[in-house]
């Protein structure tokens, strides 16, 4: 009588929160492009890129110093679905995936401690 | 002790999986693309099944999926008269390519730089994704519906098959019909395996190899039942078929002979494709699942596990488990 061959688990099957592709994964980290491409990737036009990278290091810096001057500040946060909400701005985590956010007002109460998905932020603002 | 084969069960299609297809090996492993009526195509680890995304934006059954040798790039085509390419890392909907009926098949060339598309309009067409705005050279020719077109020889040709029971060969720079294949009954699928030029054609209950260059018959196997696909191990030592009877067959492919039948699907199977390393190969049913096979039964790979005999039974640190019993999620 043959026996199974014995398995360590099952295949994982589909989230049904999310549609995947983990942004935590190493392929992920390794391989997804900036969000806006370099427009010299087939000419080399080394002065023309020079000074594509230097407006992006300039704006670059200009978004991480935001980011600084935003700490314990009220921000109020656009969002998808016409959602505007506001709360006090903790910290970002290094990809700029989520923001740390404290009293976070909801139509549905205030949340004390909330983390905000950058990809569902349209803009923010707050002031100096 | 003999061991028995335990496939791994990959659910999430809510409908009949129609199409599959690997990548190449990558740094990270290798991966699977699979075309489902559901409208969503899914990606999975090729070596454990393990999901990994699902991309989303298609608005029909999607008919023909493929990912890129590198597994950076997929594309799809599907019933809502689209082709649409994805980023395979990101998920990302990267293009949308309009067509004029129901898209079947993609295929990309080696250098993932062009997109072959093909389908009930009865048109090859060829798209540079480097310009997506510029407009597809079309190849016409085929009197029906086309169900698969595919890049050979180096792409510097296309095959397609279609349900007009011809498969033809076309050059690529000259967009003309080099040779045609007419069969009496309509192809149900076609494989091209590039390292020794061979073309895998199902018809009928016949699984039949041609010379991709020539066209010329190698040889042709009679399975038991219907055949709506079947692939070519990458050692060409075996080759699997599976079809209307729900079953898997492994033949030897020098010999003809047929080796295993395996039982498992609850319905028709409609693609089963080989890993590029040929340690497994996956089925695509009507019953809406994927099932992952060793090509050697008992060795361990993913996520099968031999067992020595003297472990059976004693006190085992790891979890194992025999697969359970078919259980409906």
């Amino acid at each position: 009588m043959a026996t199974p061959v014995p398995v360590l688990r099952l295949p994982k099957g589909p989230d049904p929160n999310s549609r995947g592709f983990d942004p935590n994964s190493p392929r992920f980290i390794a391989l997804c492009r900036t969000s806006i491409s370099s427009s010299a990737a087939s000419d080399s036009d080394s002065e023309q890129l020079q000074k594509e990278q230097d407006a992006r290091s300039v704006l670059r810096e200009g978004f991480l110093r935001c980011l600084l001057s935003m700490t314990n500040k009220k921000v109020q946060f656009q969002m998808y679905e016409n959602v505007k909400v506001e709360a006090t701005f903790g910290a970002s985590d290094i990809d700029v995936l989520n923001f740390q956010v404290s009293d976070l007002h909801t139509p549905i109460g205030v949340q004390k401690e909330a983390l905000i998905r950058c990809q569902d932020v349209i803009s923010f603002t707050f002031d100096v | 002790m003999a061991m028995r084969q335990t496939p791994l069960t990959c659910s999430g299609h809510t409908r009949p999986v129609v199409d599959l297809a690997f990548s190449g090996i990558t740094p990270y492993g290798y991966f699977l693309i699979s075309a489902c009526k559901d409208g969503k195509p899914m990606l999975r680890q090729g070596d454990t099944g393990d999901w990994i995304g699902t991309f989303l934006g298609h608005k029909g059954a999607v008919w023909g999926a493929t990912l890129n040798t590198d597994a950076t790039k997929a594309a799809t085509a599907a019933a809502d008269f689209t082709a649409k390419v994805w980023d395979a890392v990101s998920g990302d909907e990267v293009l949308s390519l309009a067509h004029k009926h129901i898209v079947k098949t993609v295929s990309f060339t080696q250098d993932s730089n062009c997109l072959l598309t093909g389908g009930n309009d009865k048109l090859l067409r060829i798209y540079d994704l480097s310009s997506p705005e510029a407009a597809p050279q079309e190849i016409s020719g085929h009197t029906s519906a086309i169900k698969k077109a595919l890049w050979c020889n180096n792409d510097q040709q296309i095959l397609s098959a279609a349900d007009d029971k011809t498969i033809r060969l076309w050059d690529r720079s000259s967009m003309e019909e080099v040779k045609t294949l007419t069969f009496d009954t309509s192809v149900s699928s076609m494989e091209y395996v590039a390292d020794g030029q061979i073309l895998v054609i199902t018809y009928g209950k016949t699984i039949a190899f041609y010379n991709a260059l020539s066209l010329e018959l190698i040889k042709t196997v009679e399975a038991p039942a219907p055949i709506n696909s079947a692939s070519l191990h990458p050692e060409k030592d075996f080759f699997v078929a599976g079809g209307d009877d729900f079953k898997l067959y492994k033949f030897d492919y020098s010999t003809k002979e047929e080796l295993e039948s395996y039982k498992g699907h609850f319905g028709p199977v409609h693609c089963v494709r080989f890993s590029p390393d040929g340690e497994l190969y996956a089925s695509g049913s009507e019953d809406g699942t994927l099932r992952l096979w060793q090509t050697a039964v008992g060795k361990t790979y993913g996520l099968w596990k031999c067992v020595l005999p003297e472990d059976l039974g004693s006190e085992n640190p790891e979890q194992l488990y025999t697969s359970t019993p078919e259980i409906k999620a």
